[in-house]
C-alpha cells in the first residue's frame, strides 16, 4: 500500500489543506495515515495557522486512535511545519540574504550583476520577504530552493537546528522510508508567490535534501516516485496597492491580483514545456475559475492590499475543495502512474444561467460509485455537524455532542460514558470550523457555508435550505432533509413520528462494526453515529 | 364468582391500561437538543397511568362490571374490587418492570 504526502505551499495551498483536512475528516481516506508539510516563507500566515489549528484540533480528536475505515475522521494526519526564515538579522530581503555585499570587490561585482540581470535592483531585491514572494516567481523559486538546501546543510552540520528544520527532516525521512511507494500531492496555487514558486521546485529540492542529508547515498528516482500537485489558476481578486502604500521599500512590491490570469498563462507555458516539471510530476490537475474572480477583501475595511501575515485569511472557494479531490483521485487512483511524461488532468463543471451547477459526481468521479461514497460521507458529516450545532445548540455554546451521549445513556448504552466534556467540545470545535457558528450573536460561516456561498445560486450537492445563516430559520431546519435528491432524505416513519425519531431508532440498534476497525471509546461513538446516519441516507454503495 | 369477576376485571383493565401506556411511550417522539424532554413525558405518563389504573379499575368494576346479587355479594364483589384494584397497581408497575427491563434500549426503557 503506497504512503500518503501531502505539502501545502502558500496561502491558497494551506486553503487547499484545509480543504483535505476536512475531507479527511468526513472519512474519504479510510485506513491511510497521512503525512502533511506546511511550507511557507511567512510563518504568521492567516491562512497558515487557521489550517494549522484544524489539524491539531482533528489530532485532538483523533487522540490515541489509529487509521480507520467508514467513519468520521478516519484517517490519522500526522503535521510537519516548515517556513523559511526571513526575520532575524540580515534575512530580511534577497540583498542581505544573498549576502551581495560581501567577498572580493570582483565577486561583489558578479554578484550584483547577475542579480540585477534576473531581479530588478530597487524593488524586487529589496522588499520583505517575510510576507512571501509577492507574485515574484522567478525569484521565490530560488529563494524556496535555497531555503530547503539550506535546512539540509544545517542539519548535516548538527548544530543550531532550528524546529522547523528539524520537522523538515522528519518529513523527507518518511518520505525517504516509502521509497518507490511514496505518493507525493503539492497543494499550492500558479498565480500567486509562494506557491507558484515552490510547486516547480520541491521534487528537487527534496530529492537534493535527501542527497546532501545522506552525503550521495540516497535520493529520489523521479522515474519511480510519484508527485503530483495541481495547477490552480486564479479564481480570486483584491484590492490594487495604491502608491502610498508602496511608497516604502519592504513594500516596494505587492502582489497585484489584475496580473493573476497574466500570471496564470504564463505559469501554464511554462509547465507545459518545462523538462524538469515533466519528469518530477505524473498527474497535474487543471482547476481554474473560468468567470469573474470574487474579491476577498471586501469585509476587512482596510484600504490596503493585505501583503500576508496574520490578516491574510481569505474565505474558502469551491476550487480548493476541487484541489482536495484532486489529491484524493491521485491517492485512490489504481492506474496511470507508471507513465514518463506528467499527464495533465481536467473536467468540466455544467454552467448555466450564469452559475456553476455541482452534482455528486463532479468531484471524485463516480468510478465504483465513488460520487456517492463521496455524497454519502459529506453528507452525513453535515447533517452531524448540524445536529450538533443547531439542534443541540452548540453553536450558541450549549451541549452539542454530548447530547448524543446523554441520549445513548438515556437510552441505557452506557459505553460512551467515559467521552469527557472536554472531548465533546473539540468534536464542537470542529463542526463549528466545518459548518457555522454565532460569535457574539453574530452569524460566522464555517468552511462549507463559504465553499457553497462560491456556487450560489447553482447547485452544490445540498439543497439551500440545508444553509440557514439566522436563528429562526436554523430552528425551522430538518437535519435529515439536507440533500437535493429526495430518495437520500431520512426516513419519515409514518405519522407518528417524523425522520429524528426514526433516526435515533437506528442509532440505538445499530453500533459500531469490526471491519470499521475502531479502537478507542471515542472512535466507537462516531464509528456509530456514521452508521447510523449513513443507514438513515440510503445510499445504494453496492 | 364475583370475586373471579372482580380479579379478571381488574387484571384485563391493567393489561388495557399498561398497553396504553406503552402505546403513548412509542408515540411520543425521540428528540433533539442537549436536554431532550421525552425521556420524562414517556416516565410520567407511565406513572400518571399507574394512578389512573385503580381508579379505574374501582370505577369500570362498580359501575359497568356490577353483577347482579343481595348485598352480602356485592360487598364481596366490592371488596375482591378494591382488593383487584390493589393488585392491579402492583401489577401494573411488575409488568411495566418487566417490559421496561426488556426493551431497556428502547422508549419502553424510560419507564425505570
Amino acid at each position: 500500500m503506497d504512503k500518503l504526502f501531502v505539502i501545502a505551499v502558500g496561502g491558497t495551498g494551506m486553503r487547499c489543506l484545509e480543504a483535505f483536512t476536512h475531507l479527511s475528516a468526513i472519512g474519504m481516506f479510510d485506513s491511510k495515515e497521512i503525512e502533511i508539510l506546511t511550507l511557507d516563507t511567512d510563518q504568521a500566515n492567516g491562512n497558515k495557522g487557521r489550517v494549522e489549528k484544524l489539524i491539531q484540533l482533528y489530532n485532538r480528536i483523533k487522540a490515541g486512535g489509529t487509521p480507520n475505515a467508514n467513519t468520521f475522521f478516519s484517517s490519522k494526519l500526522n503535521l510537519y511545519r516548515f517556513y523559511t526564515n526571513y526575520s532575524g538579522q540580515g534575512r530580511e530581503n534577497y540583498k542581505n540574504i544573498t549576502r551581495l555585499n560581501s567577498g572580493t570587490p570582483e565577486q561583489q561585482k558578479g554578484n550584483k550583476l547577475i542579480s540585477d540581470l534576473f531581479l530588478d535592483n530597487e524593488s524586487v531585491q529589496e522588499f520583505d520577504l517575510s510576507h512571501g514572494y509577492r507574485a515574484q516567481t522567478h525569484l521565490g523559486s530560488m529563494l524556496m530552493y535555497h531555503g530547503m538546501i539550506e535546512a539540509a546543510r544545517n542539519i548535516v552540520r548538527g548544530t543550531d537546528i532550528k524546529v522547523q528544520e528539524r520537522e523538515l527532516d522528519e518529513f523527507v525521512t518518511k518520505l525517504e522510508l516509502a521509497g518507490q511507494d511514496a505518493r507525493v500531492f503539492i497543494f499550492g496555487s500558479i498565480f500567486g508567490g509562494t506557491g507558484a514558486s515552490s510547486i516547480p521546485i520541491i521534487p528537487k529540492a527534496l530529492q537534493d535534501f535527501i542527497k546532501i542529508r545522506s552525503k550521495g547515498a540516497s535520493s529520489i528516482d523521479f522515474s519511480k516516485a510519484k508527485f503530483g500537485s495541481t495547477l490552480l489558476t486564479e479564481y480570486f481578486t483584491f484590492k490594487k496597492p495604491n502608491d502610498k502604500q508602496k511608497a516604502s521599500k519592504e513594500n516596494s512590491v505587492i502582489a497585484d491580483a489584475s496580473y493573476f490570469p497574466l500570471n496564470s498563462q504564463a505559469a501554464l507555458q511554462f509547465y507545459q514545456s518545462d523538462p524538469t516539471v515533466q519528469r518530477c510530476y505524473k498527474m497535474l490537475y487543471h482547476i481554474g475559475w473560468p468567470i469573474e474572480s470574487k474579491p476577498v477583501d471586501n469585509a476587512t475595511g482596510n484600504n490596503q492590499t493585505i501583503t500576508g501575515g496574520a490578516t491574510q485569511e481569505n474565505a474558502a472557494h469551491i476550487t480548493e475543495l476541487l484541489a482536495a479531490c484532486s489529491a484524493y483521485d491521485f491517492f485512490t487512483r489504481t492506474t496511470g502512474l507508471d507513465i514518463d511524461k506528467t499527464e495533465y488532468v481536467y473536467k468540466a463543471v455544467d454552467f448555466s444561467n450564469s452559475a456553476f451547477s455541482f452534482s455528486i459526481h463532479d468531484f471524485v468521479g463516480n468510478t465504483n460509485k465513488a460520487g456517492e461514497r463521496f455524497a454519502n460521507k459529506i453528507g452525513a458529516f453535515f447533517s452531524l455537524a448540524h445536529i450538533s450545532l443547531t439542534v443541540n445548540n452548540a453553536a450558541n455554546g450549549d451541549d452539542g455532542i454530548k447530547g448524543f451521549i446523554t441520549r445513548c445513556q438515556e437510552q441505557k448504552i452506557a459505553q460512551y460514558n467515559t467521552i469527557t466534556d472536554a472531548e465533546c467540545d473539540e468534536i464542537n470545535n470542529y463542526f463549528k470550523a466545518f459548518a457555522y457558528t454565532f460569535e457574539n450573536t453574530r452569524f460566522t460561516p464555517g468552511w462549507l457555508y463559504q465553499v457553497r456561498s462560491t456556487v450560489a445560486p447553482g447547485t452544490f450537492i445540498f439543497d439551500s435550505k440545508a444553509f440557514p445563516d439566522n436563528l429562526s430559520e436554523l430552528r425551522k431546519l430538518d437535519v435529515g432533509s439536507i440533500f437535493l435528491d429526495e430518495k437520500n432524505h431520512w426516513p419519515k416513519g409514518g405519522i407518528l413520528t417524523n425522520r429524528y425519531d426514526s433516526f435515533v431508532k437506528k442509532l440505538i440498534n445499530l453500533g459500531p462494526e469490526e471491519d470499521q476497525q475502531v479502537n478507542t471509546t471515542k472512535e466507537k461513538f462516531l464509528a456509530h453515529i456514521y452508521n447510523a446516519i449513513t443507514h438513515s441516507q440510503g445510499f445504494h454503495l453496492i | 364468582m364475583e370475586s373471579i369477576t372482580a380479579y379478571t376485571v381488574s387484571v384485563i383493565i391493567t393489561l388495557i391500561i399498561l398497553f396504553i401506556a406503552a402505546t403513548i411511550a412509542n408515540i411520543i417522539k425521540f428528540e433533539g437538543g442537549s436536554k431532550p424532554k421525552d425521556p420524562r413525558i414517556r416516565k410520567l405518563s407511565f406513572w400518571v397511568l399507574c394512578l389512573i389504573n385503580p381508579i379505574l379499575i374501582f370505577l369500570l368494576g362498580f359501575f359497568v362490571f356490577i353483577p347482579d346479587g343481595n348485598r352480602m355479594e356485592i360487598s364481596n364483589y366490592t371488596t375482591a374490587l378494591s382488593i383487584g384494584a390493589v393488585m392491579g397497581v402492583f401489577l401494573y408497575i411488575l409488568l411495566g418492570f418487566i417490559l421496561s427491563r426488556i426493551f431497556a434500549k428502547g422508549k419502553l426503557g424510560h419507564w425505570f
